[in-house]
């Protein structure tokens, strides 16, 4: 008896909620953001390229950066969910869905921001007429759809016990979402049968996700790696990626566990247990990076040739080497030390280690990218001087700025929709305890 | 214009004529020999003089100053000239910055300002090497790495070793951009500032006219003026003969004034390409700037236009 | 395509020549008229059609331009209506040229040297101007033997043609844009008997894929003949067969021509992928129909 109660507090604890005023302040500014980045694509559209500050020589800027960043947070799905339930690592439960909404919304805005960066998008439709197997990008286009797929699913698969909770709630949940829940998952009886069939097709699923997942940042890193300049013609650039994208990804599912815990008062349910195990991964995740970061940047620096010599100053000692040593130490450094302490792991610090290494990550992705189209082989010559330097255009920045607040939107939304903790696996657990 | 240029060219075009009438107007063959080229007859014939004061009948269209060619079609354009392999060499020792080269192509491509698909850098290799001016074209390499990564095939590698780009077709992911090693291509961040006759004409990949916002735009070693059998703008626009252009196939390259066997020309002045270990394998042969013409300072005058 | 980009060029050049006139002519009234300078020059291929061609320049800051769209009229001998060879209209590299009507036939005949005329009545723009060229009609024969190229040139005297002495001729392979010396010596002179004699030195050069290439034997800018030249087609070259890895399968070749290994691996990955989530979209449905069936 006591036990069905507890089974009816959780599910009124874990329930979407409708948006409170701060919740529509929130989304408010989202979608002002929003519509500022679509007001500077409009300006793009209209007057090209020239809008941003990219010229010849830059010809990637903070659009690719982002697009690098998102794909890199997209990873986390396939961490959190796939890999901790290989594991069989029981406690990442709570966070499968968080992980999942994030990859979705990342993914997503990774697709957007390439098309965004493109000069000539209204011949998007080229990519799928005349394709070229050969190109780096194609894949990238291939891989980044067959991912974006394989989350839906990931994301779709587990719902539908919950789907069938959420369904009870009629009066709660109003007559356009039951609809809309009734549309997704009606059908979910949660009989043995149904059971089996979707556990089956959970674990492929996560088996299938993770290799999926690794191509999708290793083709990104090829973006680069397949070309000869300085900076991006290294062999490490696929695991050095992938390990990046897990850390960033992992920084930005312990912020989101944060948010969610002190907004929502999931405290019961997200617990300083969970902070704790999250980081223990965080730390694990940053000296991998760390031990990719020497391995990327130790061996060229014992060298020095010729061609990669002013790339490497630049980032050690010159323009970029404030940058640069913010990156590796809020990114990389900072984080390692907070977290050997068992104090570090409590749930604030590490929402503060978890933004540092978000935002040490964004600038990660810049100096990938940028400082490397800086220092061509070929001196920069017979150009108008503002192609010699690179800082983003205001269009630019607010269409970066909106494609995150895009992605933050789309969790924003998933989170109303659907419950951000899985309730049946809750539940499930409870029992377990229980007996 | 030089007075060598002026009578090659009549010397073509009067080979025209002559092989029209030799050869009964065949117009299938080799595209440089006289009278092939593409140039169909007309079947409207024209009554002239002969030296002998003869009058003869010789069909108009092999009357053009330069052969008027239907236009090339895009497959065509993307094919290119069956036999053929064309080469540059740039002999440095030449080069005194006078960017006629540039301003020559600009020009004839309806380039805007900064949009230059030739430039040439003040080169020096090391602390104690002597400088020296580089003129940098597109290298048409024969394994092009721009080619290799393009998704959408706008930019190719034709037959006769010319890499060109298709701007109907460019999508401007700007990746053969990161890919070139050379920096050699440009993007048209902007739209281009071009007479709205330039800006209307359909686009043709062997002239690169007319350029499009949002694509990439190149040295094309000027396909339109091969295909005629005459120079790149750049080779003869150059008052000191620094650009030699040719047939590899044909082991001949000139620059208008001299003609030298290409092999023996690189053999005698030890050519080179630029950055060789990188498997790129260049259309573009450079000679080291050893007994040069000109003083490397000659030069800097004319480089402050652009780069002050 | 290129004749359609010169015509916007000419146009546009002349709608800027036609503001500039009439801006001129706001501030500036009776701004000096800009004089031209008329270059003739006369051609002879293969001793067949002869043509004049005319070279138009300006001076612009001190340096000479060529001066596009400038009507000129071409006569022979003398400046009536009964010896005009043609009208013709400088392009945009000052250039034009005509050849000889048959009209011209009976005057043509009546001498051996020609005296060409080129006037231009002058315009708003420029001065009018005027140039003549005299050629005397000659020819060249040219005969080849054991590698060596021997090049005749004839003077039209009266009714016969006698040989010349002293004319620079050069030898030469044609070559695309134009013509390799034979050997080393730039021009040879022709002897009292009007011959020059050239020894063939481009062994192994590339011909067709029988090794033909084409010798040229000219005469260029001569003061009393002008341009004359003649071909000849010998199997003197390498036999050459072009080689072109254009239609393999490579990285860097069109989508149809991707590697082998390219498709069948990256295929593979791809078919086996989206079988497996084509089978997991299936399996909804399966979950939807047992979901159904016990309603």
């Amino acid at each position: 008896m006591e036990n069905s109660i507890k089974g009816e507090q959780i599910i009124q604890d874990l329930l979407p909620r409708k948006f409170k005023t701060s919740g529509r302040i929130w989304v408010g500014i989202l979608v002002a953001i929003c519509l500022v980045g679509v007001y500077a694509y409009y300006r793009q559209l209209r007057y090209g390229l020239v809008v941003t500050n990219m010229r010849d020589y830059v010809s990637w800027g903070i659009y690719i950066s982002n697009f690098v960043f998102f794909v890199a947070i997209s990873l986390v799905g396939s961490l959190i969910t796939a890999v901790f339930r290989l594991a069989g690592v029981k406690w990442g439960a709570p966070l499968t869905r968080i992980a999942e909404m994030i990859a979705v919304g990342a993914i997503i805005f990774a697709s957007v921001i390439i098309i965004v960066d493109m000069g000539s998008p209204e011949r998007f439709y080229n990519l799928f007429l005349y394709g070229r197997i050969q190109s780096p990008i194609i894949w990238d286009v291939i891989v980044i759809t067959t991912y974006f797929f394989i989350s839906l699913l990931l994301l779709y698969y587990p719902l539908l016990p919950d789907i069938k909770i959420l369904l009870r709630f009629k009066e709660k949940s109003g007559p356009g979402l039951h609809k809309f829940y009734s549309f997704l998952g009606s059908f979910w009886k949660g009989s043995h049968k149904q059971y089996l069939l979707s556990k089956k097709a959970i674990n492929a699923l996560c088996v299938a996700i993770i290799p999926v997942a690794f191509t999708i940042h290793t083709v990104t890193s090829w973006l680069f790696a397949t070309t000869y300049r300085p900076g991006w013609d290294s062999t490490n650039f696929g695991a050095y990626f992938i390990a990046g994208a897990f850390l960033v990804g992992a920084g930005s599912v312990v912020v989101a566990m944060y948010i969610f815990r002190t907004w929502y008062h999931l405290e019961k349910y997200i617990t300083p247990d969970h902070f704790d195990k999250m980081g223990r991964v965080l730390v694990l995740l940053c000296l991998l990076y760390l031990y990719f970061n020497v391995n990327e940047f130790l061996t060229p620096f014992f060298k020095m040739k010729e061609s990669e010599a002013g790339y490497l100053n630049d980032l050690f000692s010159g323009s970029f080497a404030l940058t640069f040593w913010f990156a590796i130490l809020t990114g990389i450094i900072l984080p390692i030390i907070i977290l050997l302490f068992k104090s570090g792991r409590k749930p604030l610090p590490m929402f503060i280690v978890g933004i540092m290494v978000v935002v040490g990550a964004w600038f990660k992705r810049y100096l990938i990218v940028t400082p490397t189209l800086l220092h061509p082989f070929m001196p920069m010559h017979d150009v108008p001087q503002m192609y010699k330097h690179y800082f983003p255009s205001w269009e630019e920045w607010a269409i970066s700025m909106a494609s995150l607040a895009g992605t933050m939107l789309i969790i924003t939304i998933l989170c109303r929709i659907f419950p951000i903790i899985p309730i049946q696996e809750t539940l499930d657990e409870h029992h377990e305890t229980v007996k | 214009m030089e007075p060598e240029n002026n009578s090659r060219r009549d010397f073509l075009l009067a080979g025209l004529v002559a092989a029209g009438l030799a050869t009964g107007c065949n117009p299938k063959k080799d595209p440089f020999e006289a009278g092939a080229n593409g140039v169909q007859a007309s079947g409207k014939k024209v009554k002239l003089l002969s030296v002998d004061g003869d009058v003869i009948e010789v069909d108009e269209a092999f009357l053009k100053p330069v052969p008027h060619l239907p236009d090339v079609s895009n497959a065509e354009a993307r094919i290119g000239i069956p036999g053929k392999k064309f080469v540059m060499v740039i002999d440095l020792s030449r080069c005194k910055n006078l960017k006629k080269c540039q301003s020559a192509c600009n020009f004839a491509h309806d380039l805007n300002p900064g949009h230059n698909w030739i430039k040439v850098n003040p080169m020096k290799g090391a602390e104690h090497t002597a400088p020296y001016w580089e003129p940098t074209t597109c290298m048409h390499c024969d394994e092009p790495p721009c080619v290799k990564v393009c998704p959408v095939d706008a930019t190719f590698k034709r037959q006769d070793g010319i890499v060109l780009i298709d701007s109907d077709r460019c999508i401007g992911c700007r990746f053969c951009m990161a890919a070139c090693p050379y920096s050699t291509r440009v993007f048209n961040w902007g739209e281009p500032d071009l007479p709205a006759a330039v800006a209307n004409q359909p686009y043709s990949a062997e002239t690169s006219i007319p350029q499009k916002k949002g694509t990439v735009g190149k040295c094309d070693f000027c396909a339109d003026m091969t295909r005629m059998g005459m120079l790149p703008h750049c080779v003869s626009a150059c008052p000191n003969g620094t650009f030699f252009y040719g047939d590899l196939n044909e082991d001949s390259v000139t620059n208008g004034a001299d003609t030298f066997r290409f092999s023996d020309l690189i053999k005698d002045k030890a050519g080179y390409r630029l950055m060789e270990d990188l498997g790129t394998k260049p259309s573009v042969y450079y000679l080291p700037p050893a007994g040069r013409n000109f003083p490397f300072e000659s030069g800097l005058e004319n480089d402050k236009t652009q780069n002050s | 395509m290129n004749t359609m980009k010169l015509l916007n060029k000419l146009l546009a050049g002349s709608i800027a020549v036609m503001l500039l006139l009439s801006a001129n002519k706001g501030f500036s009234q009776g701004a000096e008229k800009a004089s031209l300078s008329i270059t003739l020059s006369y051609f002879e291929v293969n001793n067949q059609l002869p043509h004049i061609s005319a070279m138009v320049k300006t001076k612009v800051d001190g340096r000479f331009k060529p001066a596009a769209g400038i009507p000129l009229k071409l006569f022979l001998s003398k400046d009536s209506s009964g010896t005009v060879i043609g009208n013709i209209i400088t392009d945009e590299n000052g250039q034009g040229f005509a050849f000889i009507p048959p009209s011209l036939k009976s005057e043509w005949k009546s001498s051996k040297t020609h005296t060409f005329l080129a006037t231009f009545d002058g315009n708003k723009k420029y001065e009018s101007a005027k140039a003549d060229l005299t050629v005397a009609k000659a020819k060249i024969e040219i005969s080849t033997s054991d590698k060596t190229i021997t090049a005749k040139v004839f003077q039209l005297n009266d009714t016969t043609w006698v040989p010349v002495k002293g004319v620079d001729v050069k030898f030469g392979v044609k070559r695309l844009g134009a013509d390799l010396p034979v050997n080393e010596t730039p021009t040879f002179t022709t002897d009292s008997t009007g011959q020059a004699a050239a020894d063939f030195k481009r062994d192994s050069i590339p011909g067709d894929s029988k090794g033909n290439i084409v010798l040229v034997a000219k005469v260029e800018d001569n003061d009393q003949f002008g341009n004359i030249a003649v071909e000849k087609t010998v199997p003197w070259g390498a036999k050459f067969i072009p080689v072109s890895n254009f239609n393999e399968r490579t990285l860097f070749a069109t989508r149809d021509k991707a590697p082998i290994w390219l498709i069948i691996v990256s295929g593979g990955i791809i078919i086996a992928v989206w079988l497996t989530l084509i089978l997991l979209v299936q399996n909804i449905f399966r979950i939807k129909k047992l979901g159904q069936e016990t309603e």
